[in-house]
Protein backbone atom coordinates (compact mmCIF):
# COMPACT_ATOMS: atom_id res chain seq x y z
CA UNK A 1 0.00 0.00 0.00
CA UNK A 2 1.17 3.56 -0.71
CA UNK A 3 1.37 6.12 2.11
CA UNK A 4 -1.85 7.74 0.84
CA UNK A 5 -3.67 4.40 0.99
CA UNK A 6 -2.34 3.84 4.51
CA UNK A 7 -3.86 7.20 5.55
CA UNK A 8 -7.21 6.24 3.94
CA UNK A 9 -7.28 2.83 5.63
CA UNK A 10 -6.27 4.40 8.96
CA UNK A 11 -9.20 6.84 8.82
CA UNK A 12 -11.55 3.93 8.07
CA UNK A 13 -9.99 2.01 11.00
CA UNK A 14 -10.47 4.97 13.37
CA UNK A 15 -14.06 5.26 12.24
CA UNK A 16 -14.70 1.55 12.96
CA UNK A 17 -13.15 1.88 16.44
CA UNK A 18 -15.34 4.94 17.11
CA UNK A 19 -18.45 2.97 16.02
CA UNK A 20 -17.53 0.11 18.30
CA UNK A 21 -17.03 2.46 21.26
CA UNK A 22 -20.30 4.33 20.63
CA UNK A 23 -22.22 1.08 20.11
CA UNK A 24 -20.98 -0.43 23.38
CA UNK A 25 -21.94 2.53 25.60
CA UNK A 26 -25.66 1.71 25.96
CA UNK A 27 -25.07 -1.97 26.79
CA UNK A 28 -26.23 -1.58 30.39
CA UNK A 29 -28.96 0.98 29.75
CA UNK A 30 -31.79 -1.40 28.84
CA UNK A 31 -33.40 -4.15 30.88
CA UNK A 32 -32.21 -7.74 30.52
CA UNK A 33 -35.35 -8.79 28.61
CA UNK A 34 -36.49 -9.21 25.02
CA UNK A 35 -38.41 -5.92 25.32
CA UNK A 36 -35.21 -4.14 26.39
CA UNK A 37 -33.14 -5.76 23.63
CA UNK A 38 -35.70 -5.34 20.81
CA UNK A 39 -37.63 -2.18 21.77
CA UNK A 40 -35.18 -0.39 24.11
CA UNK A 41 -37.79 -0.61 26.92
CA UNK A 42 -39.96 1.76 24.79
CA UNK A 43 -37.86 4.72 25.94
CA UNK A 44 -36.22 6.15 22.79
CA UNK A 45 -36.13 9.93 22.69
CA UNK A 46 -36.59 12.30 19.74
CA UNK A 47 -32.97 12.68 18.57
CA UNK A 48 -32.28 8.95 18.53
CA UNK A 49 -35.59 8.18 16.81
CA UNK A 50 -34.80 10.77 14.14
CA UNK A 51 -31.41 9.28 13.34
CA UNK A 52 -32.31 5.62 13.74
CA UNK A 53 -35.12 6.15 11.22
CA UNK A 54 -33.18 8.32 8.79
CA UNK A 55 -29.89 6.43 8.93
CA UNK A 56 -31.64 3.06 8.62
CA UNK A 57 -33.25 4.20 5.37
CA UNK A 58 -30.06 5.64 3.87
CA UNK A 59 -28.09 2.55 3.18
CA UNK A 60 -25.09 1.65 1.06
CA UNK A 61 -27.58 1.72 -1.81
CA UNK A 62 -28.31 5.40 -1.17
CA UNK A 63 -24.63 6.34 -0.91
CA UNK A 64 -23.44 4.28 -3.90
CA UNK A 65 -26.58 3.29 -5.83
CA UNK A 66 -28.29 6.68 -6.06
CA UNK A 67 -25.28 8.46 -7.63
CA UNK A 68 -25.16 5.47 -10.00
CA UNK A 69 -28.85 5.95 -10.85
CA UNK A 70 -28.35 9.67 -11.56
CA UNK A 71 -25.21 8.85 -13.57
CA UNK A 72 -26.93 6.30 -15.81
CA UNK A 73 -30.57 7.48 -15.85
CA UNK A 74 -30.45 11.21 -15.16
CA UNK A 75 -33.52 12.80 -13.59
CA UNK A 76 -35.25 9.39 -13.26
CA UNK A 77 -33.25 9.05 -10.04
CA UNK A 78 -35.28 11.94 -8.56
CA UNK A 79 -38.15 9.49 -7.96
CA UNK A 80 -36.45 8.92 -4.61
CA UNK A 81 -37.26 12.53 -3.66
CA UNK A 82 -40.77 12.17 -5.06
CA UNK A 83 -41.76 9.23 -2.91
CA UNK A 84 -39.89 10.64 0.08
CA UNK A 85 -42.25 13.63 0.11
CA UNK A 86 -45.14 11.43 1.27
CA UNK A 87 -43.61 8.01 1.93
CA UNK A 88 -43.49 8.23 5.71
CA UNK A 89 -46.85 10.01 6.12
CA UNK A 90 -48.92 6.78 6.61
CA UNK A 91 -46.77 6.11 9.68
CA UNK A 92 -47.98 9.41 11.21
CA UNK A 93 -51.37 7.74 11.56
CA UNK A 94 -50.44 4.05 11.94
CA UNK A 95 -47.44 4.52 14.27
CA UNK A 96 -49.19 6.02 17.33
CA UNK A 97 -51.98 3.42 17.13
CA UNK A 98 -49.42 0.62 16.95
CA UNK A 99 -47.54 2.16 19.89
CA UNK A 100 -50.72 2.16 22.04
CA UNK A 101 -51.51 -1.51 21.48
CA UNK A 102 -47.80 -2.31 21.76
CA UNK A 103 -47.65 -0.82 25.25
CA UNK A 104 -50.89 -2.47 26.30
CA UNK A 105 -50.16 -5.98 25.00
CA UNK A 106 -46.33 -5.99 24.97
CA UNK A 107 -45.74 -6.22 21.20
CA UNK A 108 -42.30 -5.51 19.77
CA UNK A 109 -42.95 -6.58 16.14
CA UNK A 110 -45.70 -5.82 13.63
CA UNK A 111 -46.56 -9.48 12.93
CA UNK A 112 -47.27 -10.31 16.57
CA UNK A 113 -49.61 -7.29 16.66
CA UNK A 114 -51.53 -8.60 13.63
CA UNK A 115 -51.52 -12.17 14.94
CA UNK A 116 -52.92 -11.04 18.31
CA UNK A 117 -55.74 -8.98 16.81
CA UNK A 118 -56.87 -11.88 14.59
CA UNK A 119 -55.76 -14.77 16.83
CA UNK A 120 -53.87 -16.18 13.87
CA UNK A 121 -50.34 -17.55 14.43
CA UNK A 122 -50.23 -18.55 10.76
CA UNK A 123 -50.36 -14.88 9.72
CA UNK A 124 -47.36 -14.19 12.00
CA UNK A 125 -45.48 -17.10 10.45
CA UNK A 126 -46.24 -15.87 6.92
CA UNK A 127 -45.21 -12.28 7.73
CA UNK A 128 -42.03 -13.53 9.43
CA UNK A 129 -41.11 -15.62 6.38
CA UNK A 130 -41.67 -12.66 4.01
CA UNK A 131 -39.66 -10.38 6.31
CA UNK A 132 -36.63 -12.69 6.58
CA UNK A 133 -36.77 -13.39 2.83
CA UNK A 134 -36.70 -9.62 2.19
CA UNK A 135 -34.07 -8.68 4.76
CA UNK A 136 -31.31 -11.26 4.16
CA UNK A 137 -30.47 -10.06 0.59
CA UNK A 138 -30.77 -6.49 1.88
CA UNK A 139 -28.10 -7.24 4.53
CA UNK A 140 -25.93 -9.02 1.93
CA UNK A 141 -26.03 -5.87 -0.24
CA UNK A 142 -24.85 -3.74 2.70
CA UNK A 143 -21.99 -6.19 3.27
CA UNK A 144 -21.03 -6.13 -0.39
CA UNK A 145 -21.05 -2.31 -0.34
CA UNK A 146 -18.69 -2.22 2.66
CA UNK A 147 -16.29 -4.69 0.99
CA UNK A 148 -16.31 -2.75 -2.31
CA UNK A 149 -15.59 0.58 -0.63
CA UNK A 150 -12.66 -0.71 1.42
CA UNK A 151 -11.29 -2.57 -1.59
CA UNK A 152 -11.51 0.48 -3.88
CA UNK A 153 -10.08 3.00 -1.42
CA UNK A 154 -7.22 0.73 -0.32
CA UNK A 155 -6.16 0.25 -3.93
CA UNK A 156 -7.12 -3.43 -3.77
CA UNK A 157 -4.98 -4.15 -0.68
CA UNK A 158 -8.05 -5.16 1.35
CA UNK A 159 -9.94 -7.90 -0.52
CA UNK A 160 -13.75 -7.67 -0.63
CA UNK A 161 -14.26 -10.70 1.64
CA UNK A 162 -11.97 -9.29 4.33
CA UNK A 163 -13.46 -5.78 4.15
CA UNK A 164 -17.07 -6.88 4.51
CA UNK A 165 -16.06 -9.47 7.14
CA UNK A 166 -14.20 -6.90 9.25
CA UNK A 167 -16.89 -4.21 9.08
CA UNK A 168 -19.68 -6.64 9.95
CA UNK A 169 -17.71 -8.16 12.81
CA UNK A 170 -17.79 -4.68 14.38
CA UNK A 171 -21.56 -4.52 13.73
CA UNK A 172 -22.02 -7.99 15.21
CA UNK A 173 -20.21 -7.02 18.42
CA UNK A 174 -22.19 -3.89 19.21
CA UNK A 175 -25.58 -5.30 18.14
CA UNK A 176 -25.04 -8.41 20.29
CA UNK A 177 -23.89 -6.36 23.23
CA UNK A 178 -26.35 -3.45 23.14
CA UNK A 179 -29.36 -4.51 21.02
CA UNK A 180 -31.54 -1.77 19.59
CA UNK A 181 -29.90 0.91 21.75
CA UNK A 182 -26.51 0.02 20.21
CA UNK A 183 -28.15 0.44 16.79
CA UNK A 184 -29.68 3.77 17.89
CA UNK A 185 -26.49 5.28 19.31
CA UNK A 186 -24.30 4.27 16.35
CA UNK A 187 -26.98 5.41 13.88
CA UNK A 188 -26.94 8.86 15.48
CA UNK A 189 -23.15 9.06 15.05
CA UNK A 190 -23.28 7.57 11.52
CA UNK A 191 -26.23 9.74 10.44
CA UNK A 192 -24.41 12.97 11.34
CA UNK A 193 -21.27 11.75 9.53
CA UNK A 194 -23.24 10.79 6.41
CA UNK A 195 -25.14 14.08 6.21
CA UNK A 196 -21.98 16.19 6.54
CA UNK A 197 -20.02 14.11 4.01
CA UNK A 198 -22.87 13.98 1.50
CA UNK A 199 -23.07 17.78 1.39
CA UNK A 200 -19.27 18.20 1.23
CA UNK A 201 -18.88 15.70 -1.64
CA UNK A 202 -22.10 16.74 -3.38
CA UNK A 203 -20.98 20.34 -3.61
CA UNK A 204 -17.25 19.67 -4.05
CA UNK A 205 -17.39 17.24 -7.00
CA UNK A 206 -19.57 19.43 -9.31
CA UNK A 207 -17.23 22.31 -8.45
CA UNK A 208 -14.04 20.31 -9.07
CA UNK A 209 -15.27 18.78 -12.34
CA UNK A 210 -17.43 21.55 -13.82
CA UNK A 211 -16.83 24.76 -11.86
CA UNK A 212 -20.12 24.56 -9.90
CA UNK A 213 -23.64 23.10 -9.84
CA UNK A 214 -25.09 25.66 -12.28
CA UNK A 215 -22.19 25.19 -14.72
CA UNK A 216 -22.53 21.41 -14.49
CA UNK A 217 -26.20 21.52 -15.47
CA UNK A 218 -25.44 24.07 -18.23
CA UNK A 219 -23.08 21.53 -19.75
CA UNK A 220 -25.56 18.67 -19.33
CA UNK A 221 -28.39 20.74 -20.85
CA UNK A 222 -26.21 21.21 -23.93
CA UNK A 223 -24.83 17.67 -24.21
CA UNK A 224 -27.38 15.37 -22.51
CA UNK A 225 -30.75 17.21 -22.39
CA UNK A 226 -32.77 13.97 -22.25
CA UNK A 227 -31.19 13.16 -18.91
CA UNK A 228 -32.60 16.39 -17.44
CA UNK A 229 -36.17 15.88 -18.65
CA UNK A 230 -38.62 13.67 -16.77
CA UNK A 231 -38.80 10.72 -16.56
CA UNK A 232 -35.12 10.50 -17.51
CA UNK A 233 -33.75 7.39 -19.15
CA UNK A 234 -34.62 3.70 -18.96
CA UNK A 235 -32.34 1.31 -17.10
CA UNK A 236 -28.82 1.32 -18.58
CA UNK A 237 -27.28 -1.83 -19.97
CA UNK A 238 -23.99 -2.92 -18.46
CA UNK A 239 -22.94 -5.83 -20.69
CA UNK A 240 -19.29 -5.69 -19.62
CA UNK A 241 -17.00 -3.68 -17.41
CA UNK A 242 -16.37 -0.12 -18.66
CA UNK A 243 -19.14 -0.44 -21.29
CA UNK A 244 -22.17 1.32 -19.81
CA UNK A 245 -24.73 1.88 -22.53
CA UNK A 246 -27.27 4.56 -21.69
CA UNK A 247 -30.78 3.61 -22.77
CA UNK A 248 -33.64 5.55 -24.36
CA UNK A 249 -36.37 7.45 -22.47
CA UNK A 250 -37.81 5.81 -19.34
CA UNK A 251 -41.47 4.74 -19.12
CA UNK A 252 -44.06 6.82 -17.29
CA UNK A 253 -45.95 3.68 -16.21
CA UNK A 254 -42.80 2.37 -14.52
CA UNK A 255 -41.96 5.76 -12.97
CA UNK A 256 -45.45 6.51 -11.66
CA UNK A 257 -46.17 3.05 -10.30
CA UNK A 258 -42.68 2.96 -8.73
CA UNK A 259 -43.35 6.23 -6.86
CA UNK A 260 -46.82 5.04 -5.79
CA UNK A 261 -45.72 1.63 -4.50
CA UNK A 262 -42.80 3.22 -2.66
CA UNK A 263 -45.14 5.67 -0.92
CA UNK A 264 -47.59 2.91 -0.01
CA UNK A 265 -45.03 0.31 1.05
CA UNK A 266 -42.34 2.48 2.62
CA UNK A 267 -43.42 2.40 6.27
CA UNK A 268 -44.25 -1.33 6.09
CA UNK A 269 -40.60 -2.37 6.19
CA UNK A 270 -40.39 -4.07 9.60
CA UNK A 271 -37.16 -2.30 10.60
CA UNK A 272 -39.09 1.00 10.32
CA UNK A 273 -42.49 -0.08 11.59
CA UNK A 274 -40.96 -1.67 14.70
CA UNK A 275 -39.75 1.79 15.75
CA UNK A 276 -43.37 2.43 16.79
CA UNK A 277 -42.72 0.05 19.68
CA UNK A 278 -39.43 1.71 20.69
CA UNK A 279 -40.49 5.36 20.97
CA UNK A 280 -40.80 7.00 24.38
CA UNK A 281 -44.09 8.69 23.46
CA UNK A 282 -46.49 9.27 20.60
CA UNK A 283 -45.22 12.84 20.37
CA UNK A 284 -41.72 11.50 19.61
CA UNK A 285 -43.14 9.21 16.91
CA UNK A 286 -45.10 11.99 15.23
CA UNK A 287 -42.12 14.36 15.33
CA UNK A 288 -39.95 11.69 13.68
CA UNK A 289 -42.39 11.52 10.77
CA UNK A 290 -42.72 15.31 10.55
CA UNK A 291 -38.92 15.79 10.48
CA UNK A 292 -38.20 12.93 8.08
CA UNK A 293 -38.12 15.15 4.90
CA UNK A 294 -35.14 17.02 6.43
CA UNK A 295 -33.23 13.73 6.16
CA UNK A 296 -34.61 13.23 2.66
CA UNK A 297 -33.04 16.48 1.45
CA UNK A 298 -29.66 14.88 2.05
CA UNK A 299 -30.27 12.91 -1.14
CA UNK A 300 -29.94 16.11 -3.19
CA UNK A 301 -26.12 16.28 -2.90
CA UNK A 302 -25.96 12.49 -3.37
CA UNK A 303 -27.76 12.90 -6.72
CA UNK A 304 -25.50 15.83 -7.68
CA UNK A 305 -22.51 13.47 -7.37
CA UNK A 306 -24.02 11.17 -10.00
CA UNK A 307 -24.78 14.07 -12.38
CA UNK A 308 -21.19 15.32 -11.91
CA UNK A 309 -19.82 12.05 -13.32
CA UNK A 310 -21.99 11.87 -16.47
CA UNK A 311 -19.43 13.34 -18.86
CA UNK A 312 -16.31 12.29 -16.94
CA UNK A 313 -13.73 10.98 -19.41
CA UNK A 314 -12.86 7.73 -17.64
CA UNK A 315 -15.89 5.46 -17.27
CA UNK A 316 -16.51 3.65 -13.98
CA UNK A 317 -16.59 -0.17 -14.10
CA UNK A 318 -20.27 -0.08 -13.13
CA UNK A 319 -22.74 2.77 -12.67
CA UNK A 320 -22.97 2.28 -8.90
CA UNK A 321 -19.20 2.68 -8.59
CA UNK A 322 -19.27 6.22 -9.98
CA UNK A 323 -18.60 7.91 -6.61
CA UNK A 324 -15.51 5.90 -5.55
CA UNK A 325 -14.37 6.00 -9.19
CA UNK A 326 -14.50 9.82 -9.29
CA UNK A 327 -12.72 10.13 -5.96
CA UNK A 328 -9.95 7.73 -6.92
CA UNK A 329 -9.50 9.38 -10.34
CA UNK A 330 -9.22 12.96 -9.15
CA UNK A 331 -5.97 12.75 -7.21
CA UNK A 332 -7.67 14.06 -4.09
CA UNK A 333 -6.17 14.42 -0.64
CA UNK A 334 -6.16 11.03 1.15
CA UNK A 335 -7.98 12.77 3.99
CA UNK A 336 -11.02 13.41 1.74
CA UNK A 337 -10.91 9.87 0.33
CA UNK A 338 -10.64 8.48 3.89
CA UNK A 339 -13.63 10.54 5.01
CA UNK A 340 -15.63 9.32 2.01
CA UNK A 341 -14.69 5.77 2.97
CA UNK A 342 -15.94 6.38 6.53
CA UNK A 343 -19.18 7.93 5.19
CA UNK A 344 -19.88 5.02 2.86
CA UNK A 345 -19.17 2.51 5.63
CA UNK A 346 -21.53 4.51 7.88
CA UNK A 347 -24.26 4.20 5.23
CA UNK A 348 -23.73 0.45 4.99
CA UNK A 349 -23.51 -0.17 8.74
CA UNK A 350 -26.37 2.12 9.78
CA UNK A 351 -28.78 0.06 7.69
CA UNK A 352 -27.07 -3.31 8.13
CA UNK A 353 -27.18 -3.21 11.94
CA UNK A 354 -30.90 -2.39 12.07
CA UNK A 355 -31.70 -5.04 9.44
CA UNK A 356 -29.77 -7.78 11.25
CA UNK A 357 -31.40 -6.86 14.55
CA UNK A 358 -34.87 -6.84 12.96
CA UNK A 359 -34.45 -10.13 11.07
CA UNK A 360 -33.28 -11.91 14.23
CA UNK A 361 -36.04 -10.43 16.41
CA UNK A 362 -38.73 -11.32 13.86
CA UNK A 363 -37.47 -14.89 13.49
CA UNK A 364 -37.69 -15.51 17.25
CA UNK A 365 -40.73 -13.40 18.22
CA UNK A 366 -42.92 -13.87 15.14
CA UNK A 367 -41.67 -17.18 13.81
CA UNK A 368 -40.87 -19.24 16.89
CA UNK A 369 -42.89 -17.72 19.76
CA UNK A 370 -46.02 -16.40 17.98
CA UNK A 371 -46.11 -18.51 14.81
CA UNK A 372 -45.15 -21.88 16.29
CA UNK A 373 -46.63 -21.08 19.74
CA UNK A 374 -43.50 -22.02 21.68
CA UNK A 375 -43.03 -20.53 25.12
CA UNK A 376 -39.80 -18.72 26.00
CA UNK A 377 -38.99 -16.71 29.13
CA UNK A 378 -37.78 -13.09 28.65
CA UNK A 379 -34.12 -14.02 29.23
CA UNK A 380 -34.33 -17.05 26.94
CA UNK A 381 -35.92 -14.90 24.25
CA UNK A 382 -33.10 -12.39 24.48
CA UNK A 383 -30.56 -15.22 24.31
CA UNK A 384 -32.23 -16.77 21.24
CA UNK A 385 -32.45 -13.41 19.48
CA UNK A 386 -28.69 -13.05 20.03
CA UNK A 387 -28.11 -16.53 18.61
CA UNK A 388 -30.24 -15.61 15.59
CA UNK A 389 -28.27 -12.38 15.09
CA UNK A 390 -25.16 -14.53 14.58
CA UNK A 391 -27.06 -16.94 12.31
CA UNK A 392 -28.56 -14.12 10.18
CA UNK A 393 -25.19 -12.41 9.94
CA UNK A 394 -23.43 -15.62 8.83
CA UNK A 395 -26.24 -16.50 6.41
CA UNK A 396 -26.11 -13.04 4.81
CA UNK A 397 -22.32 -13.19 4.58
CA UNK A 398 -22.53 -16.63 2.94
CA UNK A 399 -25.09 -15.29 0.44
CA UNK A 400 -22.87 -12.29 -0.32
CA UNK A 401 -19.83 -14.49 -0.89
CA UNK A 402 -21.39 -17.41 -2.77
CA UNK A 403 -24.41 -16.15 -4.75
CA UNK A 404 -23.31 -15.84 -8.37
CA UNK A 405 -26.35 -13.89 -9.57
CA UNK A 406 -27.27 -10.31 -8.87
CA UNK A 407 -28.25 -9.86 -5.21
CA UNK A 408 -30.07 -6.61 -6.10
CA UNK A 409 -32.46 -8.70 -8.21
CA UNK A 410 -33.20 -10.87 -5.18
CA UNK A 411 -33.91 -7.76 -3.14
CA UNK A 412 -36.17 -6.32 -5.85
CA UNK A 413 -38.19 -9.54 -5.71
CA UNK A 414 -38.95 -8.71 -2.06
CA UNK A 415 -40.26 -5.14 -2.57
CA UNK A 416 -43.64 -6.23 -3.91
CA UNK A 417 -44.34 -8.70 -1.06
CA UNK A 418 -43.34 -6.22 1.69
CA UNK A 419 -45.76 -3.59 0.32
CA UNK A 420 -48.58 -6.12 0.84
CA UNK A 421 -48.30 -5.50 4.58
CA UNK A 422 -50.01 -2.09 4.23
CA UNK A 423 -53.65 -3.25 3.86
CA UNK A 424 -52.99 -5.76 6.65
CA UNK A 425 -51.69 -3.06 9.01
CA UNK A 426 -54.48 -0.62 8.14
CA UNK A 427 -57.15 -3.28 8.64
CA UNK A 428 -55.54 -4.41 11.91
CA UNK A 429 -55.48 -0.92 13.39
CA UNK A 430 -58.64 0.61 11.86
CA UNK A 431 -61.17 -1.83 10.44
CA UNK A 432 -63.61 -3.44 12.85
CA UNK A 433 -65.03 -5.83 10.24
CA UNK A 434 -61.70 -7.36 9.17
CA UNK A 435 -61.25 -11.09 9.85
CA UNK A 436 -58.32 -13.49 10.02
CA UNK A 437 -59.49 -15.21 6.84
CA UNK A 438 -59.66 -11.86 5.05
CA UNK A 439 -56.15 -10.88 6.20
CA UNK A 440 -54.76 -14.25 5.10
CA UNK A 441 -56.53 -14.13 1.72
CA UNK A 442 -55.32 -10.59 1.05
CA UNK A 443 -51.74 -11.34 2.01
CA UNK A 444 -51.46 -14.60 0.08
CA UNK A 445 -53.14 -13.26 -3.08
CA UNK A 446 -51.19 -9.97 -3.04
CA UNK A 447 -47.81 -11.60 -2.44
CA UNK A 448 -48.58 -14.35 -4.96
CA UNK A 449 -49.61 -11.98 -7.74
CA UNK A 450 -46.63 -9.66 -7.22
CA UNK A 451 -44.22 -12.60 -7.37
CA UNK A 452 -45.89 -14.04 -10.49
CA UNK A 453 -45.53 -10.71 -12.26
CA UNK A 454 -41.98 -10.11 -11.05
CA UNK A 455 -40.84 -13.52 -12.22
CA UNK A 456 -42.47 -13.00 -15.64
CA UNK A 457 -45.20 -15.63 -15.36
CA UNK A 458 -47.85 -12.89 -15.79
CA UNK A 459 -47.40 -9.67 -17.78
CA UNK A 460 -47.48 -6.52 -15.60
CA UNK A 461 -47.87 -4.06 -18.52
CA UNK A 462 -44.99 -1.94 -17.23
CA UNK A 463 -46.75 -1.23 -13.92
CA UNK A 464 -44.90 -2.16 -10.71
CA UNK A 465 -45.90 -5.67 -9.62
CA UNK A 466 -46.46 -4.56 -6.02
CA UNK A 467 -49.22 -2.19 -7.16
CA UNK A 468 -51.10 -5.01 -8.94
CA UNK A 469 -50.62 -7.12 -5.82
CA UNK A 470 -51.96 -4.36 -3.58
CA UNK A 471 -55.08 -4.02 -5.72
CA UNK A 472 -55.86 -7.74 -5.49
CA UNK A 473 -54.88 -7.78 -1.82
CA UNK A 474 -57.42 -5.05 -0.91
CA UNK A 475 -60.20 -6.69 -2.95
CA UNK A 476 -59.55 -10.12 -1.39
CA UNK A 477 -59.20 -8.72 2.14
CA UNK A 478 -62.49 -6.80 1.94
CA UNK A 479 -64.46 -9.50 0.11
CA UNK A 480 -63.36 -12.38 2.34
CA UNK A 481 -63.70 -10.33 5.55
CA UNK A 482 -67.28 -9.37 4.69
CA UNK A 483 -68.23 -12.98 4.06
CA UNK A 484 -66.53 -14.62 7.06
CA UNK A 485 -67.11 -14.66 10.78
CA UNK A 486 -65.41 -11.92 12.79
CA UNK A 487 -64.04 -12.39 16.27
CA UNK A 488 -65.91 -11.03 19.26
CA UNK A 489 -65.16 -8.57 22.05
CA UNK A 490 -61.42 -8.99 22.16
CA UNK A 491 -61.04 -7.45 18.70
CA UNK A 492 -63.30 -4.58 19.81
CA UNK A 493 -61.13 -4.01 22.86
CA UNK A 494 -57.98 -4.03 20.66
CA UNK A 495 -59.43 -1.30 18.42
CA UNK A 496 -60.61 0.69 21.44
CA UNK A 497 -57.04 0.69 22.82
CA UNK A 498 -55.65 1.62 19.38
CA UNK A 499 -57.97 4.60 18.98
CA UNK A 500 -57.74 6.02 22.53
CA UNK A 501 -55.12 8.76 22.78
CA UNK A 502 -53.28 8.78 26.10
CA UNK A 503 -53.55 12.11 27.89
CA UNK A 504 -49.75 12.66 27.97
CA UNK A 505 -49.32 12.11 24.19
CA UNK B 1 -64.40 18.93 16.82
CA UNK B 2 -63.78 20.51 13.38
CA UNK B 3 -62.53 18.19 10.67
CA UNK B 4 -61.09 21.11 8.69
CA UNK B 5 -57.36 20.37 9.41
CA UNK B 6 -57.84 16.72 8.33
CA UNK B 7 -59.66 17.75 5.16
CA UNK B 8 -57.07 20.41 4.30
CA UNK B 9 -54.12 18.08 4.90
CA UNK B 10 -55.85 15.30 2.93
CA UNK B 11 -56.35 17.69 0.01
CA UNK B 12 -52.71 18.76 0.20
CA UNK B 13 -51.50 15.13 0.21
CA UNK B 14 -53.65 14.42 -2.86
CA UNK B 15 -52.31 17.51 -4.63
CA UNK B 16 -48.71 16.56 -3.74
CA UNK B 17 -49.20 13.00 -4.97
CA UNK B 18 -50.72 14.23 -8.24
CA UNK B 19 -47.85 16.66 -8.75
CA UNK B 20 -45.21 13.96 -8.41
CA UNK B 21 -46.48 11.43 -10.96
CA UNK B 22 -47.92 11.22 -14.47
CA UNK B 23 -49.66 13.24 -15.98
CA UNK B 24 -48.82 16.43 -13.99
CA UNK B 25 -45.13 15.64 -13.57
CA UNK B 26 -44.94 14.58 -17.23
CA UNK B 27 -46.19 18.05 -18.18
CA UNK B 28 -43.96 20.14 -15.90
CA UNK B 29 -41.02 17.72 -15.95
CA UNK B 30 -40.51 18.26 -19.70
CA UNK B 31 -38.75 21.51 -18.85
CA UNK B 32 -35.12 22.12 -18.03
CA UNK B 33 -35.82 25.86 -17.56
CA UNK B 34 -36.45 27.78 -15.37
CA UNK B 35 -33.54 26.69 -13.22
CA UNK B 36 -33.94 26.93 -9.47
CA UNK B 37 -30.69 27.38 -7.52
CA UNK B 38 -28.94 26.00 -10.60
CA UNK B 39 -31.03 22.80 -10.65
CA UNK B 40 -33.01 21.86 -13.77
CA UNK B 41 -36.73 22.32 -13.28
CA UNK B 42 -37.61 18.59 -13.37
CA UNK B 43 -35.16 18.04 -10.48
CA UNK B 44 -36.11 21.18 -8.53
CA UNK B 45 -39.84 20.28 -8.80
CA UNK B 46 -39.26 17.23 -6.59
CA UNK B 47 -37.22 19.22 -4.07
CA UNK B 48 -39.97 21.85 -3.89
CA UNK B 49 -42.59 19.20 -3.09
CA UNK B 50 -40.42 17.60 -0.40
CA UNK B 51 -40.14 21.07 1.22
CA UNK B 52 -43.88 21.76 0.77
CA UNK B 53 -44.77 18.37 2.24
CA UNK B 54 -42.58 19.09 5.26
CA UNK B 55 -44.21 22.50 5.87
CA UNK B 56 -47.73 21.11 5.41
CA UNK B 57 -47.13 18.30 7.88
CA UNK B 58 -45.58 20.72 10.39
CA UNK B 59 -48.69 22.92 10.16
CA UNK B 60 -51.04 19.93 10.46
CA UNK B 61 -49.12 18.49 13.39
CA UNK B 62 -49.01 21.80 15.26
CA UNK B 63 -52.74 22.29 14.78
CA UNK B 64 -53.51 18.83 16.18
CA UNK B 65 -51.04 19.31 19.01
CA UNK B 66 -52.72 22.58 20.05
CA UNK B 67 -56.06 20.78 20.10
CA UNK B 68 -54.69 18.00 22.28
CA UNK B 69 -53.41 20.52 24.79
CA UNK B 70 -56.66 22.53 24.80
Amino acid sequence: MSSDQIIVVSIAGLYLIACLAVGMIPAKRSSDSAEGFVAGDRAMGGVMMYFITGATIFSAFAFLGMPGHAYSRGVFACYVLGYGALGFVPFYFLGPRAARVGRRYGFVTQAEMVAHRFRSPRVALLMAAITVYALVPYIAIQMRGAGLVLNATSGGAIPNWAGSGLVYTVVLIYVLRSGVLGVGWTNTFQGILMMVLAWILGLYLPHALHGGVREMFDELAAKNPDMLRAPGLASAKEPALHVIERAGPGSWAGYTSGVLISILGFCCWPQLFMRAFSAKSERVLRRTVVLYPTFQIFLVPILLIGFAGINFEKLPAKADQVLPHLLMSLDLSPLIVGLFCAGALAASMSSGDALVHTAASVTVRDGYVTGLRRKLGPHDERRWIRVMIVVVMLGSYALERTYQGDIVSLLLLAYGPIAQFLPVLVATLYWRRATAAGIGAGLVSGVGLSLLIKTGVIEGLGVHEGLWGLGLNVVALVAVSLTTFREGEEGEEFLRVASTEPSEA
Amino acid sequence: MSRLPHVLYGLFALLCLTALVWPVYAWVGERIEPRILGLPFAFAWNVIWVAASFLALVAYDRTLERRRRA
